[in-house]
């Protein structure tokens, strides 16, 4: 009696929403269901939108592509009547966490969402990356930036670093790769937010450029102000990792669009629709932009040239690749 | 005043008005102004806290003391501003500007605070520093671990500042409106003044007329209205003034020749009256001296009668006769009492007199009178002395007891004299006649007023009586009250001031008496046109023993002189027929003699100017008709007189 009544709450909220909201009809016999975390973030829809267009050109058929908003999904379910799905792509930390958390059976893809959020979903749900959840992080590959600095300011050696709760552990790897590429590392750890002016005043007086690392404890839009500040007033640039720091300040950074990560997410998609398995690792997006403010630089007295350093960068990449 | 009074109410009619409105809105308007004032003095505060806030914010999260204290001194540039302090996080002072009367240790808050310290006028605004936040719409925020963390403090900003510019403008501006309200009044006034010219003006004017018109003065209305001009408010009112006052000034002709009228009807009437007045007094005088010569006569002829000798019937019969003559004469005597005293030709006499002697002379008068009536009269004896004319009283008390005589059938009469204790002597004439009714008490003391006497029995008398008493006792200014119960009598009391006795001045009435008779050979010159009357007098004064030289007129007076006689005395009648009247005459023959001979006169006229004119020349005046008695004594005492100042001229040669 129960379970009826449900089910039919579920079917009535299905057909408002096939004809409302989504405008497009899930399709319980899909192969590839696509879950979004957040109907308002653009970036979700974008990168959605990208991934199904990519495999509607790599053959699939788009009827055999739905789309589902996080709490509908967790409806469906929730129900006996869970869909047909070959694999599943969680857009997001909330619907990889909503994916994570139900055992479904089928492979579980998520894209767009940042290494650390991932590694809690993880460990909140005790599983590993498999071939059953496989996942494109949003951070880029600590190197990529190092190249970028060294592309973007070549004349700058001595890199700052403000390592937070969150980045910490990243530290190792990135003084490897700037002994690497022939930088100086400058670090000043900041574990609680009023040491924060003291770090930064310390790291800009030894530093010739800031790089950024996503640590919300650290880098957030109440601090972000006052660094960007600080730097500017030291004439110090700070390289960044979302275009939202380049508007508010940041000479430059060098991050993944929803659309390229959604083309990326349709690349593994097909693969694992062509019978191969998920990856075992977090993949880094493979594309990316750079973004320059360039009032900002032109106050510092540079002259990036964003699309020329994203081409000089997916080169070097690839040449790096290549051997 | 009147005006003035229309003027402060009309005015105060305008300004009061204006005055509360303008107080009002100056009130309310500077209220609203004020509280602008310290609305946007607020703002301002909080707009330059909130400001070098955000402008400390980098200063603050830096640890850039040098910024922050530049930055505290540019603020103190603001207006208005006393201290600016900047506080980190800690509440630890990092910059400051400005010498503050008192330490605003405001506490660290997150809330923006505000505070005021009265006595001081300062106003204390304490604004947190916080980071600005830069929205940042990346996946890295939206999914990290701290993007509900509240925003770190930085610090505090804390400001004074003083009210001393704003109470200055508010001080200012309270002046000004003060000055505009006063102003405003003034004109006000000045305008109230001027308009209400034009109303109090013509009021004035019409207060004016009214009150012309109230003096009676209805000419003022045309001049008045001539003045008016054509844009008089109240020209309505005054045009119905006017024909007010028209119609008053016609209403008042109209009433004076009413009252002209009138008078002159009146008028009319009394001078009508008067004349009848004038012609009854004339009829009177002329019907009176008509009857005395006759009367005269006639009481001379009976006198002389009665003294021949005659058997008992005849003597009788001219008793008879004497009687009746006696009541025509005393009835003449009456009427001429009131031609006397409306003349006014009485001269009252005061002086202390004894009553004793009135008395006597009233007994001897009216003793025979009530015997012959048989009632009984009794004059109680007194030793009372009254000041008073003892002449006039006598005639009041005669008048008094006749009348008591003849209104009484049974019983008697008394007259008693009787001290009060109010120093006054009532005498009373008390009878046990018929009464009068007390509708009739008023009506007694009239003329010709006879209480049941509608036949006119001219033996019961005029009716004059009580009118002389009323007459006399006016005259002499002593009052007399009448008690009467019909039936039962009457009692007339008369109250006079008493005096002490004064033995010394015995009255002479009785002296005539005791004189020897000494006409007896004396020569008398009778001067009387009427031949009757001259015929009747020479026999009367020849039957005394006298010798009697008569005239017809002055002339023959002088013819009688002419001859040789030298009378001892004269007696001349008052009015004669050939120019001479009798005083002229007596005067005339008094010089021819070269002796003041005596002389009396004898009229039929009660004229009072011939009375007061006989006074004068000192001739004694006998009415006629003359009692024979009474003739008979003057002569006696005429001649007496004239011995004795005969003697007195011997004795001096």
């Amino acid at each position: 009696m129960h379970t009826t009544r449900r089910s039919l709450l579920v079917a009535l909220a299905l057909g408002v929403l096939s004809t409302g909201v989504l405008g497009q009809t899930p399709n319980l016999s899909a192969r590839v269901v696509i879950v979004c975390s957040d109907a308002t973030t653009a970036a979700y829809t974008q990168a959605a939108d990208a991934l199904t267009d990519s495999l509607v050109r790599q053959g699939v058929a788009r009827a055999d592509i739905s789309r589902a908003l996080v709490p509908d999904m967790a409806a469906l379910l929730q129900s006996d009547s869970s869909p047909r799905a070959s694999i599943y792509v969680a857009l997001g930390g909330e619907a990889t966490q909503l994916l994570v958390s139900r055992n479904v059976r089928v492979p579980v893809l998520s894209a767009l969402i940042p290494r650390r959020s991932f590694e809690r979903i993880l460990r909140s749900s005790g599983k590993l990356v498999s071939n059953q959840l496989g996942a494109i992080q949003l951070d880029q590959p600590l190197a990529r930036q190092l190249a970028l600095i060294r592309l973007a300011l070549p004349q700058e050696k001595r890199v700052g670093v403000l390592w937070g709760p969150e980045s910490s552990d990243k530290a190792a790897a990135l003084r490897i790769l700037a002994s690497a590429n022939a930088l100086e590392l400058r670090e000043a750890t900041v574990s609680l937010a009023d040491e924060l002016p003291s770090a930064l005043a310390q790291l800009i007086s030894g530093s010739d450029v800031l790089l950024a690392l996503a640590d919300p404890s650290v880098f957030n839009s109440n601090t972000i102000q006052n660094i960007l500040m600080s730097s500017f007033h030291a004439r110090i640039p700070l390289v960044a990792f979302s275009p939202a720091y380049v508007r508010a300040g940041a000479v430059m950074a060098v991050y993944t669009t929803p659309v390229q990560a959604g083309n990326q997410a349709a690349d593994v998609v097909m693969g694992v629709l062509r019978g191969k398995p998920l990856p075992d690792h977090v993949l880094d997006p493979d594309d990316f932009d750079v973004g320059v403010n360039v009032h900002v630089a032109r106050v510092l007295d540079l002259t990036p040239d964003a699309q020329a350093l994203r081409l000089a960068l997916r080169r070097l990449e690839r040449l790096e690749r290549l051997p | 005043m009147k005006s003035l009074d229309i003027r402060t109410r009309m005015l105060l009619a305008a300004l009061l008005p204006l005055a509360l409105i303008s107080t009002l809105l100056a009130t309310v308007y500077l209220l609203a102004r004020f509280d602008d004032m310290q609305a946007a003095y607020d703002q301002r505060n909080r707009a330059v806290v909130r400001q070098t806030a955000l402008a400390s914010e980098y200063g603050l999260f830096a640890d850039n003391l040098s910024q922050l204290q530049a930055l505290a001194a540019g603020v103190m540039q603001e207006t208005d501003v006393r201290w600016v302090a900047i506080l980190d996080a800690r509440g630890k002072l990092l910059a400051s500007a400005g010498q503050p009367e008192k330490v605003f240790a405001a506490p660290m808050s997150a809330l923006e605070m505000q505070g005021f310290v009265p006595d001081q006028r300062l106003d204390w605004l304490a604004q947190p520093v916080n980071p600005s936040v830069i929205a940042l719409d990346d996946l890295f925020e939206t999914e990290g671990v701290g993007q509900n963390q509240p925003p770190q403090q930085l610090g505090q900003v804390v400001m004074v500042f003083s009210r001393q510019s704003v109470d200055a403008r508010k001080r200012d501006m309270l002046v000004s409106g003060a000055v505009i309200g006063v102003l405003g009044l003034l004109f006000g006034m000045a305008l109230a003044v001027f308009l209400s010219r034009g109303v109090i003006r013509p009021i004035t004017r019409i207060t004016e007329l009214v009150e012309r018109i109230g003096q009676g003065d209805f000419a003022a209305v045309d001049k008045l209205c001539d003045q008016t001009t054509k844009h008089d408010p109240l020209q309505e009112l005054q045009s119905h003034i006017h024909l007010m006052a028209k119609r008053l000034s016609q209403a008042r002709v109209g009433l004076e020749q009413q009252i002209a009228l009138a008078t002159q009807a009146l008028r009319e009437k009394k001078d009508e009256a008067e004349q009848a007045n004038v012609a009854k007094s004339r009829f009177l005088a002329a019907a009176s001296h008509d009857l005395r010569q006759p009367t005269h006569a006639l009481g001379l002829f009976v006198s002389r009668l009665a003294q021949l000798p005659h058997d008992h019937q005849t003597g009788e019969l001219i008793l008879n006769l004497d009687a009746s003559v006696r009541a025509m004469q005393n009835l003449l005597d009456g009427l001429l009492d009131i031609s006397r005293l409306e003349a006014g030709a009485v001269q009252v006499d005061k002086r202390p007199f004894a009553l004793s002697g009135l008395f006597d002379q009233l007994q001897q008068a009216l003793n025979a009178e009530s015997v012959e009536k048989g009632l009984r009269l009794r004059v109680r004896p007194t030793r009372l002395w009254v000041m008073s004319d003892a002449t006039l009283i006598y005639r009041v008390l005669l008048n008094l007891v006749g009348n008591a005589l003849r209104y009484t059938e049974r019983g008697g009469v008394l007259v008693v004299a009787r001290q009060r204790a109010s120093g006054q002597v009532d005498l009373q004439v008390w009878d046990s006649g018929i009464g009068i009714a007390p509708e009739h008490q008023q009506a007694v003391y009239a003329e010709f007023y006879q209480v049941g006497n509608a036949a006119r029995d001219r033996t019961k008398g005029l009716g004059l009586g009580l009118n002389i008493v009323q007459r006399t006792v006016n005259l002499l200014g002593h009052p007399l009250k009448m008690v009467s119960q019909p039936g039962r009598g009457t009692r007339f009391t008369l109250s006079l001031p008493a005096v002490v006795g004064q033995p010394d001045l015995i009255e002479e009435f009785p002296k005539d008496k005791t004189v020897p008779d000494d006409l007896r050979d004396r020569c008398a010159l009778v001067i009387e046109d009427d031949a009757l009357a001259r015929s009747a007098l020479v026999g009367l004064l020849v039957s005394w023993g006298m010798q009697v030289a008569q005239a017809r007129g002055s002339a023959d007076a002088f013819d009688c002189l002419a001859q040789g006689v030298v009378p001892d005395v004269i007696v001349s009648d008052y009015r004669l027929q050939d120019g001479y009247n009798g005083m002229q005459l007596v005067h005339c023959l008094q010089l021819q003699l070269g002796v003041p001979t005596p002389a009396c006169l004898m009229s039929g006229d009660t004229d009072p100017g011939l009375i007061q004119a006989a006074q004068t020349a000192g001739l004694t005046l006998l009415h006629k008709p003359v009692r024979p008695a009474k003739l008979r004594s003057l002569l006696r005492h005429l001649l007496k007189e004239s011995s004795v100042q005969r003697d007195m001229r011997a004795d001096l040669a």
